[in-house]
């Protein structure tokens, strides 16, 4: 267990790295200058470069690539391009907003689908499994960045019951989690249903049944805590999105979070502002990652003590 | 394998996987016209293909031809909208359908060519990882997993920002790139899944080339797996390319996309909701007509996921009466006239046909017949346990004078376990993975109320110990995988024996075993009988295993039974061709000491059709002419001794009644 442990620390510690170099490189390979961006329009050619110096973009790609490994082992991830900007704080100040929503609409998402997916799963093809896949299937055809402008115009702009931007309270979340969970649902439900039905054709399941052990605990034993297994992986992938940021659905609701943040930062060109969020989207991706494995394995014995 | 290998509807995947050959992908496409929704969403999805490809003939207007006298007009069904602009323009006077009907042409082609890329680049790296293995096929797959230990679509984003001219080819190289893991993995798993297979390993060994082998066996397996994946792909990609789009991440502008419709809208939408809402719709009947088509594609592949795999449905029709008078007290279980059908598509199979036949009190019966014969079927009926489709149509199943087939869901679960218990050929498969073997006995142990409190662990250590566990301690502590599979299944007699059934099913309990604990196995099987008298039927193939542990013989052939009787007699005497076959087969594998060869020239018959005369007719050595037209009578030749076929009608024999 230490070794696995170990061993994915170091997995991590190279994803993160490999990531943020890339992006490093990724974002200063092509075209477009940030200190052009940053100045108005006919700005002559001396005063960008005063610009560029004070950016730092002046300086050779590997001499920018080593400060700014120095600097982020100091911790200090740089000041933004636009109105300068620690970014270690404005990308921390963002992450709890991420946070919470992400982690309400996951905790909805997972509280919907489990029950219904199940219930779904106990008659393959009855009228509840039929309403089931219909629902998530045109669920899953609304794209959320369409879906979340459709929720605002209705129950912001049009019947006013809630902000359509911003958080201010309860009510702001409303929306977005809406969406979300809208969006996230149909993949889970299916998944979960999946799973189910999968593991109820299993032989174990059978031989249970041959012993005489009630549905009861056949499902709540036998049954969900083999299903549950593949779901850890599901419901993991799902929350690096929403927590690494749902960056379109952040920027429709103007929420205060990363992927809002990302999103402002590309389109500005804010080199150390991508870098930020990036890195802290990537760690918020692997440390799931991670816990998602440890889940697996503290699930499956197979996995665990192999 | 669930049911009995031979039934089609449990093995149209498997047994084309087998063939290999088989034109795989045009099958699929024979089997989606059969579903409606899956049809339907294909029909949809190829007219939007249909109008995006000729979106230059059938656009009314030009889509980047602005007219600002005409701007914002409302679609033709609202006030002051009229059929010149059906859907209406937009800000600079373009006409909304035309800018959607090209919309549709950038965001299909984009999408299809990125599925195309994601498609060539997961194939080829599935393939030389599965082929070629070791460490690139280390390298390729931990490169995979670090992809999608980030989300891609942020990378896609900032690529895309920063790139001056966003053409058709930069978005398809983007997405496609993201796609590649999904593909590979699965064309890997196929390929070493499928090189391991015998036919494979022989067009190898008679000297066929690695991509011989791999585009005649490995590559039709693949596309058609593929087909719902990159469906799914598809509906994913139409739906990211139109969010790029939506964020000024998509095509260049002025080209249109249905994102960037969707996204000039926004802006907008007080004035003209239409403009947001439209190239929204677009997009969700698209997606949900290539959804409905990869879940009907899916669901081919792999039908389980509609049918279930447990449905009981009891008998409702009343018993016969002449099943209720032929009651004795002295059969412990008494099978009478019972069929099996599995209804199918392609015809219903008729498993199990008119079988009769009793166990009595301490007896073991032993049922034998090829894969196929409807044994296990049999066994599955009488637990009550057929998986759906299957069922009993007709007949009854007695057991202490109740009919099984026609008891209660409740009724049925007391008897499960306490009444008969069952053991099945898998033993691997039979425990749950991820329970202990205490918990999985102690759980038993409280459902019979065999014990409480302490009791129960020195209850399930005795249980262990009286199946010669040597270490009963280490195997309740240990979970199923970390046990030999001759401890497995003595794992899961001693879970059956807890309740002490009266009757016990054994479906090929030693047939995934070795020898040496074969015999064991048996040794232990019969100590329990002797002093629990417990009954058994025992099922197997091999009437060499059965001749050593039955009291009785029961041939069946074809869902039926064609030769029984008590086990001396029917090994030193048999009648029925077929059984003469299956003695001769063993005497022959004796006599070599090799691996058992085909015993019986021919293949069982379909079991969807049911044929007159004698099933085993066409591969009878002694047929005659009336095999092939009249059903052979039961003759009883000896005491007990009865078997079906016209070779033994003489007036010395005894005709029984059906």
């Amino acid at each position: 267990m230490l070794a696995f442990a170990l061993q994915r620390t170091a997995q991590m510690a190279l994803v993160i790295f490999g990531v943020i170099t890339l992006t490093f490189f990724a974002i200063r390979l092509v075209p477009g200058d940030p200190a052009r961006l940053m100045e108005p329009p006919g700005t002559p050619e001396s005063v960008l470069d005063l610009t560029r110096q004070k950016l730092g973009t002046d300086k050779p790609l590997s001499r920018q690539y080593l400060d700014f490994l120095s600097q982020l082992a100091r911790g200090d991830m740089g000041t933004s391009f636009r109105g300068g900007r620690p970014v270690a704080s404005t990308v921390l100040e963002s992450v709890p907003n991420t946070l919470a929503l992400g982690a309400i609409s996951m905790a909805i998402t997972t509280l919907v689908a489990f029950p219904l997916g199940i219930a779904a799963s106990r008659k393959p093809n009855g009228w509840l499994d039929r309403a089931t896949l219909a629902l998530s299937s045109i669920a899953q055809a609304t794209p959320g960045f369409w879906l979340g402008v459709m929720l605002a115009l209705l129950f912001a702009v049009n019947l006013r019951w809630f902000p359509a931007i911003g958080n201010a309270g309860w009510k702001s979340y409303v929306l977005p989690v809406a969406t979300l969970v809208i969006s996230l649902f149909p993949l889970q439900i299916r998944a979960v249903r999946q799973a189910f039905i999968e593991t109820m054709g299993e032989g174990f399941v059978r031989a249970a049944r041959a012993r005489g052990l009630s549905e009861r605990r056949l499902l709540g034993v036998h049954i969900t805590k083999v299903a549950a297994i593949p779901l850890i992986t599901i419901i993991g992938l799902q929350a690096g999105y929403v927590l690494g940021g749902a960056i379109v659905i952040e920027s429709i609701f103007n929420w205060p979070g990363i992927g809002n943040l990302t999103l402002q930062a590309i389109s500005q060109r804010d080199f150390p502002m991508i870098q930020g969020t990036v890195l802290i989207t990537a760690v918020v991706f692997t440390l799931i990652n991670f816990f998602v494995d440890l889940t697996y394995a503290a699930l499956d014995p197979r996995v665990r003590l192999r | 394998m669930i049911a009995d290998p031979t039934l089609p509807e449990t093995t149209t995947v498997a047994s084309s996987a087998g063939a290999g050959a088989q034109p795989s992908l045009r099958r699929l496409m024979g089997e989606i016209r059969q579903r409606k929704v899956a049809t339907a969403g294909l029909l949809v999805f190829l007219a939007i293909l249909l109008i995006a490809l000729l979106a230059p003939l059938l656009a009314p207007h030009e889509p980047l031809k602005q007219n600002l006298g005409d701007n914002f007009l409302p679609p033709a069904w609202k006030d002051g909208g009229d059929w010149t602009y059906p859907f209406g323009t937009d800000p600079l006077g373009r006409d909304i359908l035309t800018r959607l009907m090209y919309g549709a042409r950038s965001s299909l082609i984009i999408s299809i060519g990125a599925v195309f890329v994601g498609l060539a680049i997961g194939l080829v790296t599935g393939l030389v990882a599965g082929f070629y293995g070791g460490f690139l096929d280390t390298t390729l797959m931990r490169l995979g997993d670090i992809q999608l230990a980030f989300p891609f679509v942020l990378f896609a984003i900032a690529i895309l920002a920063v790139s001056p001219n966003r053409t058709v080819w930069h978005l398809m190289a983007v997405l496609g790139i993201s796609s590649w893991v999904i593909y590979a993995r699965v064309v890997r798993s196929r390929v070493l899944s499928e090189r391991n297979k015998d036919y494979a390993r022989a067009a190898q060994a008679v000297g066929a080339s690695r991509w011989r082998v791999l585009r005649r066996y490995v590559l039709p397996n693949v596309w058609q797996a593929m087909v719902p994946i990159a469906l799914l792909n598809l509906a994913y990609f139409v739906v990211v390319e139109s969010l790029l789009s939506f964020i000024a991440l998509g095509l260049s502008p002025p080209n249109p996309s249905w994102g960037s419709i969707r996204a000039d809208g926004r802006q907008y939408m007080m004035v003209d909701p239409w403009m947001a809402l439209l190239p929204g719709f677009a997009i969700v009947i698209t997606v949900l007509a290539i959804g409905l088509a990869a879940d009907g594609f899916a669901d081919i592949l792999d039908p389980k996921l509609t049918q279930g795999a447990f449905q009981r449905q009891p008998l409702t029709s009343s018993m016969p009466d002449s099943t209720i008078a032929e009651e004795s007290e002295n059969d412990l279980l008494q099978v009478r006239n019972v069929c099996i059908d599995y209804p199918a598509k392609s015809g219903t199979v008729h498993a199990v046909r008119d079988v009769s036949l009793d166990v009595a009190p301490a007896e073991v019966v032993g049922i034998v017949g090829e894969s196929g014969s409807g044994k296990s079927t049999l066994g599955l009926a009488i637990m009550q346990l057929l998986d759906a489709p299957g069922r009993v149509t007709d007949g009854a199943l007695l057991f202490e004078g109740a009919d099984l087939a026609r008891a209660s869901n409740k009724r049925m679960n007391q008897i499960r376990g306490r009444g008969i218990g069952m053991i099945f050929q898998d033993p691997g498969n039979s425990l749950n993975p991820v329970l202990t073997v205490g918990y999985q006995l102690a759980e038993v142990i409280r459902a019979n109320r065999a014990a409480s409190g302490d009791g129960i662990r020195t209850l399930a250590r005795q249980s262990l110990a009286a199946m010669n566990i040597a270490d009963p301690d280490r195997v309740l502590r240990a979970y199923p995988f970390q046990l030999s599979g001759g401890m497995q299944q003595r794992v899961m007699i001693a879970l059956a024996m807890i309740a002490k059934p009266r009757l016990l099913i054994l479906d090929e309990p030693t047939s995934a075993l070795d020898v040496t604990t074969q015999a064991q196995l048996l040794a232990e099987l019969e100590s329990l009988r002797a002093e629990h008298r417990t009954s058994m039927l025992f099922i197997s193939h091999d009437i060499a295993l059965l001749a050593q542990i039955a009291s009785r013989i029961v041939v069946m052939y074809a869902g039926q039974v064609i030769e029984s009787g008590p086990r001396d007699t029917v090994v030193a005497n048999p009648l029925h061709p077929y059984t003469r076959a299956l003695i001769g087969a063993v005497e022959r594998v004796d006599a070599a000491g090799e691996e058992r060869l085909e015993a019986i020239a021919g293949d069982p018959p379909d079991l969807r059709i049911v044929q007159p005369g004698c099933p085993f007719a066409p591969r009878c050595p002694l047929v005659m002419d009336r095999c092939w037209t009249v059903a052979p009578p039961r003759i009883a030749r000896e005491p007990g001794h009865e078997v079906a076929c016209h070779l033994y009608e003489s007036p010395g024999s005894k005709e029984i009644a059906a």
